[in-house]
């Protein structure tokens, strides 16, 4: 979850509150967020992905003054539109852009730090990681509009952070930005943002220009977006423009007339307009609702509201990309009014409950093996491939991208973790009577499927495939089962002293006593006899009996 | 009458007749023990105040090898002279050093005494012996007569001789402080014993089977059980304490009127994700926050209808263009939402609560309280009239029944849910837990698996690993799925108190 560090009197500047950390604690619980440190005057702030409008200290502190009461909701008009941004000749892999401007404001060092941490954070968790929407903002009084989003084989400017100019190509090679983002843009197909001189203001989505950026000079801000998903781009615009205007005491925004794939002015800035009637609120949240409490729960939550009887029209600014339908409205509801003073509230069950038949039988089966003195064991069902393909199993579920090598597959079946048991427990006991109940992953017909099975593992000196089969043949008789044996060659057995278990004439496992060689290859250096049955298998062989 | 175990009534009987403090050895080879097999009848008789028992501190005198040897052969200065007289009371050092046999230090020191005590004197290399022997012979007299009086072994309850302080520098025998048991006969026991009022019994320590049928076990007394003496304890083979975690947790939601479902562990991407409006970009479902599969797999069930009306809901609500082939992919749950969310797909509209309790998997870091793959508590309450409020009396019902406290709620956010809230419970030692993470499921989410708007949809997934690690008093999340004996032995067994 991204995490912002604020400053807390710049905080409280835009909230027009006095804020203290211990204030905070409680306020930013609201907006899902919690303090996890506070150092001086700066506080790092864990939030959710669900509200990008509060990731810097503008729209955070905007969202804290709104529900303190210490300022109102914000109005925003667009002028304009004030320029042009043709894109007819953007990169069809990547074809959209929009851009505005926002006039007035005054930016001191903390207001950059809060809006480039704002961009990057945008850029990381809401834009993909710059694939979809890439962020721009520039001095608007450095460029001469209007602007141009284009396709060029090549070209040379001086980016971010640098004294030189370099070629596009050197920007990829050389800059970490460009190292890092590269697989984002065709070489010879390089997108870049130009203005009416051709000056370039930013090569999209990996790293602007430095004679165009913004610093505590600049008064006027021009802001672009371009990726991927149009309307993606619009909203993330929109929180763009709404905090810059958060750094002026009198904002003046402006639109820009965008050409290309999809033309439009920009930004909209447009409110979100959600009826909620008031019955749907009562039977989501489960309570009746008072229509002025509402109301003005609502409004301390940030919404322009008016009654209208039985339903209450909602109007969310234009920064919250998070509304999507009357549920998240009714969600802020819920919040406003406080979780906690909501009566926690179960009627009884209508039906019964129960607990999965597979779990049932393998309680059953559990009982009956620690009453013939098994203890049971636990394994997780990740193992590694080559303890897999070293008992001979080959088809199974690979991970592509394991963790630890350790940990780089699905078993398939209960013998590999059956024999990591031996190898654990080998030093500590001179013998060893287990048996594990757990999950195994088949592949079938290419298609990966769920099994349960319970794995009986008999270790030590003196142990043979007899003192197996008696503990497989008491508990299926145990379960009214008659037993069928038939040798096998199965792996990882020694090949004349293995059988597979039948029921009914179908195979539902097999037990052996593990082939020396698997033995010592894993390091191990106790006799191990080893069974496995099907508990599925042996679910629905007792359910035809009955 | 007192009535006594067969041994403890000898051990009277030979107290009764020596009649004066006696010590613990001796009484022993009376009645035929050693000393160690009579102790635990001599604590029993002087708790029943029969006899007396006191320490004695006794000083021990043991014969060395040297003194062994020097007894038998003679001391160093006496064999000196002995061969000296042999050799016509004179001889020139080195050849009696040669003949007499003893070490240079042995020879050195006798001829050292030899010469302080008169017996001969050197002239020159040759050693001439004197007639000044009476002085000698009382001081190898009275030191071989003290060594020959200690047997190999000798205490003194008082003074000791006077030779012993010689004996000892001399390296001739070892002394040591010993501490010695003396039991008594009190004056009550010796007079029950004089007038008869004593008598043995067989003791019965184990009731047999013989002891009934013959009824011999009422002319026997039983033993009086020692408290003191620790029990070995069994072995136990039992429920691996975390399984039996699961478990209960399984019937405190059956009992609760829940269902239990069960579904893959390895399925394709629109169940664990697309179907509940994770947008394909959304960081949950990178390669580092998800495992992905190498092998080219079908997936299990993929309906037309849910990944169209998957395309147009995300489309709707997250403004992207959606990818079928991102839908396709084949993954390991990262969530048992993935269950439920496919049994409402399967069973539409009703009232039922329904849970899964099973493993799912996330590349998570190793850690003492996240592993790569771990249980998860899944559950969903349907029905026309299900609210926000039952989900909050849902997990405050669950913590009550698993003893975890009170409830606190505090928004939270899943793409899925709509309101959401994470509650969470305050533990003395551990402090705030977050264990509750929950919501309605949103409109958007039941109308891709196609559940009528008139229904609705509490759900919760509850990371159980947690709590099992709080319940079972393990510190590492890891020792849960444990296949180690030794350590399955030292986890507590859980009863259902946190």
């Amino acid at each position: 979850m991204p995490t912002i560090e604020v400053s807390l009197r710049d905080l409280s500047s835009i909230a027009r509150v006095d804020l203290t950390p211990d204030g905070l604690r409680d306020i930013v619980e609201v907006f899902k967020g919690e303090v996890t440190d506070v150092k001086g005057d700066y506080v790092a702030i864990e939030l959710n992905y669900d509200r990008p409008d509060l990731f810097s200290a503008e729209g955070l502190g905007r969202a804290i003054g709104i529900y303190l009461g210490s300022r109102s909701i914000p109005e925003y008009n667009v002028d304009g539109p004030a320029t042009k941004l043709d894109a007819t000749k953007a990169p069809a892999y990547r074809p959209y852009a929009y851009m505005a401007i926002v006039r007035n404001v005054e930016l001191n060092d903390e207001a950059i730090r809060q809006l480039f941490q704002l961009q990057e954070i945008l850029h990381r968790d809401y834009g993909d990681d710059r694939r979809l929407v890439s962020i721009g903002l520039y001095d608007l009084d450095t460029v001469k509009p209007p602007f141009s989003y284009v396709t060029v084989k090549e070209a040379t400017y001086r980016p971010l952070g640098y004294s030189e100019s370099m070629t596009l190509t050197d920007v990829l090679n050389v800059t970490e930005k460009g190292k890092a983002y590269s697989s984002l843009v065709k070489p010879g197909e390089y997108p870049l943002l130009i203005d009416d001189e051709g000056k370039v203001l930013s090569f999209p989505p990996i790293l602007n220009g430095e004679e165009t950026k913004v610093t505590e000079a600049t008064r006027n801000v021009l802001i672009d977006v371009t990726g991927v998903e149009p309307e993606l781009m619009k909203r993330v615009l929109n929180i763009m423009v709404t905090s810059v205007a958060e750094r002026s005491r009198n904002p003046v925004i402006q639109s820009i007339e965008a050409t290309g794939a999809n033309s439009e002015l920009t930004p909209s800035l447009n409110w979100i307009n959600i009826n909620v009637k008031l019955k749907d609120a009562e039977d989501l949240i489960g309570m009746r609702l008072e229509p002025n409490a509402t109301t003005s729960v609502l409004m301390r939550m940030g919404f322009k509201v008016s009654d209208m009887g039985d339903s209450i029209n909602v109007l969310a600014p234009p920064y919250r990309i998070d509304v999507h339908s009357y549920v998240d409205v009714i969600e802020d509801i819920a919040i406003g009014l406080g979780y906690n003073n909501l009566e926690p509230n179960l009627p009884p069950p209508t039906h019964f409950g129960s607990k999965h038949p597979v779990e049932h039988l393998s309680s059953i089966i559990r009982d009956l093996l620690l009453g013939m003195g098994l203890q049971e064991v636990v394994n997780f069902n990740l193992i590694s491939d080559e303890v897999m393909r070293s008992i001979g199993l080959i088809n199974f579920v690979k991970l592509s991208n394991p963790k630890i090598k350790d940990y780089s597959a699905l078993r398939s079946s209960l013998i590999p973790s059956l024999l990591l048991t031996v190898k654990v427990n080998q030093r500590l006991v001179g013998k060893l009577e287990a048996f594990e109940i757990g999950d195994v992953v088949e592949l079938k017909d290419n298609t990966a499927a769920t099994s349960r099975r319970v794995g009986v593992l008999l270790m030590g000196d003196g142990y043979t495939l007899t003192d197996g089969l008696s503990v497989v043949k008491s508990l299926l008789k145990a379960l009214g089962m008659a037993a069928n044996l038939r040798k096998c060659g199965d792996k990882p057995f020694i090949p004349v002293r293995a059988v597979e278990v039948l029921v009914n004439d179908s195979r539902i496992g097999c037990i052996g006593e593990v082939d020396p060689e698997v033995l010592v290859n894993l390091g191990i250096e106790k006799p191990t006899v080893i069974g496995e049955l099907n508990i599925d298998l042996m679910l629905s062989i007792l359910k035809s009996l009955h | 009458m007192v009535v006594l175990p067969p041994l403890q009534y000898s051990i009277i009987k030979a107290l009764a007749e020596v009649n004066e403090p006696i010590d613990a050895d001796s009484l022993a080879s009376k009645v035929g023990k050693r000393a160690e097999d009579i102790m635990r009848d001599l604590e029993e008789l002087r708790v029943r105040g029969l006899i007396s028992i006191e320490y004695r501190l006794v000083t021990r005198v043991t014969l060395t090898d040297l003194g062994g040897e020097y007894l038998r052969l003679g001391l160093p200065e006496e064999r000196l002279v002995a061969k000296l007289r042999e050799l016509g009371g004179k001889a020139s050092l080195s050849e009696l050093n040669k003949l007499v046999g003893l070490s240079r230090e042995e020879f050195a020191a006798a001829l050292g005494r030899l010469r302080r005590l008169r017996v001969v004197n050197l002239s020159g290399n040759v050693i001439n012996l004197t007639d000044n022997e009476g002085e000698l012979m009382n001081y190898i007299n009275e030191l071989k007569s003290f060594l020959s009086s200690i047997k190999g072994t000798m205490e003194y309850a008082g003074k000791l001789p006077e030779p012993v302080e010689e004996a000892r520098r001399r390296g001739l025998v070892k002394v040591h402080q010993v501490k010695k048991l003396m039991v008594t006969i009190t004056q009550e026991a010796l007079n029950l014993y004089r007038i008869g009022e004593l008598t043995s019994a067989r003791v019965i320590t184990s009731l047999t089977s013989a002891d009934l049928t013959s009824g011999s076990w009422r002319s026997g007394v039983f033993k009086e059980f020692d408290l003191a003496v620790e029990v070995p304890l069994r072995p136990i083979r039992r429920k691996h304490p975390f399984i039996q975690f699961l478990n209960q947790i399984r019937d405190e939601l059956v009992a609760m009127g829940f269902e239990e479902v069960k579904d893959e562990h390895v399925d394709a991407a629109l169940w664990n994700f697309d179907t509940l409006l994770v947008p394909q970009y959304h960081p949950a479902r990178r390669e580092t926050d998800v495992f992905y599969v190498e092998n080219r797999l079908k997936p299990r069930e993929t309906p037309v209808e849910v990944m169209e009306r998957a395309s147009e809901q995300h489309e709707l609500v997250w403004s992207y263009k959606w990818s079928r082939d991102e839908a396709l992919r084949v993954l390991l749950r990262t969530h048992t939402t993935l269950v439920t969310i496919r049994q409402i797909y399967h069973r539409g509209p009703g009232e039922y609560r329904l849970f899964s309790l099973d493993r799912v998997y996330r590349p998570d870091t190793p850690d003492p309280t996240h592993f790569m793959e771990f249980h998860q508590l899944e559950g969903i309450i349907v029905g026309k009239e299900v609210t926000f409020r039952n989900l909050l009396g849902f997990f405050t019902e669950l913590a009550n029944r698993l003893r975890l406290g009170k409830v606190y709620f505090k928004p939270a956010y899943f793409p899925f849910t709509e309101p959401s809230v994470e509650g969470y419970v305050k533990h003395p030692r551990l402090g705030q837990l977050e264990v509750f993470p929950g919501g309605m499921f949103r409109p958007e989410v039941l109308k891709i698996v196609g559940l009528s708007s008139e229904y609705k949809v509490a759900a919760w997934g509850v990371g159980i690993d947690r709590l099992a690690m709080v319940v079972l008093g393990v510190d590492d999340i890891r020792t849960l799925y444990t296949n180690n004996i030794k350590e399955i032995d030292s986890m507590k067994t859980p009863i259902g108190v946190v």
